[in-house]
């Protein structure tokens, strides 16, 4: 369990921005979701995207909010993330299909995970930034949207 | 600052106190509860305080006191006037300031319970006050009351069914109250008491302990 206090500061700050750049390309980025019903929390126990446990507590003035660090060193970070996951769905068809967005994927660094032969993307901005960069794809059909969950 | 600790068992020193909200419609064993809970809290060594909410009297509070569980300078009386519920939602600023005086006069407090008043099945509480929140019904209540999907049983943190012992004598299917309340909150926590007979307080504090106050 990684016992956190306090907030290190916001994800756009530019200092930490350079960091979790850094992070991001080791993979080593952790989503904490935060329900909005539960931003306004001082104490919070939960699991990260990648299973680590956080308990997590707040001085009374402070309050998380979307892009919050509350933790971070030389190979991991974790950062708040309001609401649920949203996820977009991908099918390619047939082995070029499945091994151009596989490389693609692992390429830009999404954070995947697969279900059957769908792979599903968490999101971290709008749908339309990962379309975007898979366009040829799409466009040749090898690869097509079936899902975008929000 | 962020400061991980290296164990669960080592506090954050800087953290101030988790406070519990503990509400519910009059009469369902919100006080027993606190008064079982202190007892289960000494027993584990958590420093507790507690604030209750009465109406125009002190008279939960004096009961609290009374109980020889707790220093009696560690409960402190919210008057919380005909409207129960605007003291721990739209204005709970008494409340707060209840806390904050406890935290000050007994520095070393972990958790405070916050006793609500007693409503109806609407009410909530504001997370400016509360980390976390108990919501307390009982089984004399009947068994349709998780059915009516009151705020007050969906949003909760943890849903007590408390009086289980009453079950059989009110004709209520008390395991069928609990599938439905687990229903309705989507498989979130619910745990049933008896607090007439401390049955189901060490699951409620073991609850605790874990959510809010991070000792396992
Ligand atoms: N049979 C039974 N009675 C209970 C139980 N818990 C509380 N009571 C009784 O219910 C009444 C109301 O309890 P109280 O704690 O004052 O409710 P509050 O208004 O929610 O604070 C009291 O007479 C209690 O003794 C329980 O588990 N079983
Ligand atoms: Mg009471």
């Amino acid at each position: 369990m990684l016992r956190l206090h306090g907030i290190v500061g916001d994800r756009r700050d530019h200092a930490l921005h350079h960091r979790l750049h850094h992070l991001e390309h080791h993979d080593a980025i952790e989503f904490l979701f935060v329900p909005e019903a539960d931003l306004g929390r001082r104490r919070l126990r939960a699991l990260t995207d990648r299973g680590t446990e956080c308990a997590v507590s707040l001085d009374r003035d402070d309050a998380l909010y979307d892009g919050a660090v509350l933790f971070i060193d030389d190979d991991r970070a974790v950062v708040v993330r309001a609401g649920a996951p949203r996820e977009l769905r991908l099918r390619p068809q047939g082995t070029e299909g499945a091994l151009k967005l596989g490389f693609l994927a692992g390429h830009l660094h999404w954070r995947v995970r697969f279900e059957g032969t769908d792979l599903c993307v968490v999101l971290d901005g709008a749908a339309a930034d990962y379309t975007a960069r898979i366009a040829p794809l799409l466009d040749d059909g090898i690869v097509t949207v079936v899902g975008n969950a929000n | 600052m962020n400061a991980p600790a290296l164990s669960p068992a080592t506090p954050a020193k800087t953290a101030p106190a988790a406070r519990v909200g503990i509400g519910g419609p009059v009469g369902s064993g919100k006080t027993a509860l606190v008064e079982r809970l202190i007892a289960a809290f000494a027993a584990r060594k958590v420093d507790l305080a507690v604030i209750t909410n009465d109406l125009v009297t002190h008279e939960d509070a004096e009961r609290v006191r009374r109980s020889g569980l707790i220093d009696p300078a560690r409960v402190s009386a919210v008057e919380a006037g005909a409207c129960p519920h605007t003291v721990i939602r739209e204005d709970p600023t008494l409340n707060i300031e209840a806390a904050d005086d406890l935290e000050r006069r007994f520095p070393g407090v972990e958790l405070i319970l916050i006793e609500s008043g007693g409503d109806n099945l609407a009410s909530t509480f504001s997370r400016d006050l509360t980390d976390f929140w108990i919501f307390v019904i009982d089984v004399a209540g009947g068994d349709d009351i998780p059915r009516k999907r009151g705020p007050g049983v969906l949003k909760c943190d943890l849903l007590v069914i408390n009086k289980a012992d009453l079950a059989p004598h009110v004709g209520v299917d008390l395991d069928g109250m609990i599938a439905e309340a687990r229903r309705v909150r989507a498989g979130r926590p619910v745990i049933v008491t008896n607090c007439r007979r401390s049955e189901g307080i060490d699951a409620v504090a073991d609850h605790l302990e874990r959510e809010v106050l991070f000792r396992t």
